[in-house]
């Protein structure tokens, strides 16, 4: 047997505890989501994470120092050398055994193959795994963004060095030429 | 008056088919127009009856299936998630849609042992009390199935046949994690008709009547004046309190967390649906959320106005009573108003956690129950108190 005071004590705070618990479940209810809707936006990844690599091609030499100091020999490279000009058979990377380990990054005499930030390897057969790095097509998605990046800060840097000749052309046209020539 | 001869009352007063005395329902009303000669009245009858059935079964179908989206919605963003995002493009508002043909094509599966006429049965029986519960809800002034005087009593008769679906769900699938479960319902609903009936009487009181039409009508003036303000609450403090008792017994009775008890998926095992797979399980899911868009239309209408807002008062001061356009904002007003109430229902299931069955029956027996009746009590003394100083 309870007493009067007991029993609408209990009333009371059933009432005003669901009330409390009301509150803070409505302040969730109306705050933004945490979650992140993945494949469509993506949470900031840093820059020294060890993702899917990217190469730059047209500064690659083909030395083999990356495939040599690949501790398990994931990466396939060939090229035919015809004077300055490099033609590329092959240059694969097979995502099956590499480990991330960076190891292929640091002995590039010509800094040219990096650790990118894609991490998504999902692919519906094994031999989709083995990655060309030459290809557009091969190439993950952050290695597309980066590349086009360089080719639009390449186009600018040309742009600037145009309108630059431009500017000096009409002052004085010889030595602008001499410049250039030295250049090449 | 015993139940049956108040069905039968209702029935011959107040028929489907409309009446000679009243105006029977907008279906016939609508199909007498079109009619042609040659049609025989059996089959203009059987007409009617089929569009009207279709209309409601495709009412049912609209609800649970909005419902159920709704549902995974509030939950998600209660615990800072989306909820399903995909399906349909927006907000995915067709997952409800995906799952409904993934259990339609799922495999039908009866246990060895099930009695399989009963567990065939179990969920058409639930189904068609709660159809029949929600034939007696009226869409709007003009529009309605049935014009019924006893319209809320047909509604809590209707909606608790569900139960009897629910035992024979759980006797019939010779489990004994359904028997119990089906147990749990048993006690936990006729432990909370009492609260439910009783707490409900107090707006009845107030209004002065058992139909839905009129209850509503009654909620339209506030101390003489038509504003469309005067709900029951409103016009009655003891009618607030009776909401609350009549809003915790409806979240038993529609087996709604935090009272899910008789199903508690994830502590005892699945209750009477153990055994229940593919379309048939989503039947009592379907029921379930008709069920708690039903109570939700009983509070609205006997608590919070029907049908009445300023807005539908301003259009009676405009003239337009009776048109199309009334009716239909009469229809959106109620559904608004269900469906906060069904916003409510989940906002409190996804806040409280489950209660055990014996303090269920403690809160069913010896809280609500003797609250309820005090508030009968005291809404008594308000409306005499107020017949004495108003008239």
């Amino acid at each position: 047997m309870v007493s009067a005071s007991e029993y609408f004590g209990n009333v009371w705070k059933t009432l005003s505890t669901t009330w409390g618990g009301m509150k803070i479940t409505g302040k969730y209810f109306l705050q933004k989501p945490i979650p992140v809707q993945y494949p469509d936006e993506r949470l900031p990844i840093p820059d020294r994470y060890r993702g899917i690599h990217y190469l730059e091609q047209e500064k690659c030499i083909n030395c083999l120092a990356c495939a040599r100091a690949c501790p398990i020999d994931c990466i396939e490279m060939d090229a035919i050398r015809h004077g300055k000009e490099l033609e590329w058979v092959t240059f694969t990377l097979d995502y099956q055994k590499c480990m991330f380990c960076e190891l292929c990054v640091y002995p590039c005499p010509k800094d040219c193959i990096h650790m990118g930030t894609e991490y998504a390897l999902v692919t519906y057969d094994r031999s989709e795994l083995n990655y060309d790095l030459l290809s557009f097509k091969g190439m993950s998605r952050d290695a597309r963004i980066r590349k086009k990046e360089a080719e639009e800060k390449k186009a600018a840097k040309d742009a600037a060095k145009a309108t630059k000749a431009a500017k000096a052309a009409p002052a004085e046209e010889a030595p602008a030429e001499e410049e250039k020539g030295e250049e090449g | 008056m015993s139940f049956l001869a108040l069905v039968q009352d209702t029935i011959t007063k107040d028929n489907v088919m409309g009446t000679p005395h009243d105006g029977g329902n907008f279906v016939t009303e609508l199909l007498a127009k079109i009619r042609p000669e040659w049609l025989p009245e059996w089959m203009f009858i059987l007409t009617a009856v089929g569009i009207a059935v279709g209309f409601i079964v495709a009412m049912v179908s609209v609800i649970a299936m909005w419902s159920v989206w709704m549902e995974r919605k509030v939950s998600g963003h209660i615990q800072c998630r989306y909820g399903p995002m995909y399906a349909g493009g927006w907000h995915g508002w067709a997952q409800t849609l995906a799952d409904g043909v993934k259990l339609l094509l799922k495999e039908d599966m009866i246990p060895k042992g099930a009695d399989r006429a009963l567990f065939w049965l179990a969920p058409a029986i639930v189904l068609a009390g709660i159809f029949g519960a929600l034939a007696a809800m009226p869409l709007s002034y003009d529009w309605y199935f049935a014009r019924m005087d006893l319209g809320v009593f047909t509604i809590l008769a209707l909606g608790s046949t569900t139960t009897i679906g629910v035992v024979m769900a759980g006797w019939a699938s010779n489990s004994k994690w359904s028997l119990y479960g089906a147990m749990r319902e048993a006690a936990q609903v006729v432990a909370y008709e009492i609260p439910l009936g009783v707490s409900l009487l107090c707006p009845l009181m107030t209004l002065g009547t058992f139909s839905l039409l009129d209850a509503s009508r009654e909620q339209a003036t506030l101390f003489g004046w038509d504003c469309g303000m005067g709900w029951a609450v409103f016009t009655n403090p003891f009618n607030m309190a009776a909401f609350v008792i009549f809003w915790i017994a409806a979240l038993a009775e529609t087996k709604r967390a935090p009272f899910d008890l008789p199903e508690a998926e994830s502590e005892l095992v699945a209750g009477f649906l153990t055994e229940y797979s593919g379309i048939r399980w989503s039947f009592f899911f379907m029921e379930e959320y008709a069920a708690m868009f039903l109570m939700s239309v009983v509070g609205a209408v006997f608590f919070f106005g029907g049908f009445e807002t300023p807005l539908t008062a301003l259009m009676r001061a405009a003239d337009l009573e009776g048109g199309v356009l009334y009716n239909l904002v009469c229809f959106g007003t109620l559904v608004l108003k269900a469906f906060a109430g069904v916003f409510l229902m989940m906002w409190l299931r996804w806040t409280l956690p489950r209660v055990r069955i014996d303090q269920v029956m403690t809160m069913g027996y010896k809280y609500l129950t003797p609250l309820a009746l005090l508030c009968v009590l005291l809404t008594a003394v308000w409306e005499y108190v107020r017949y004495l100083v108003v008239g």
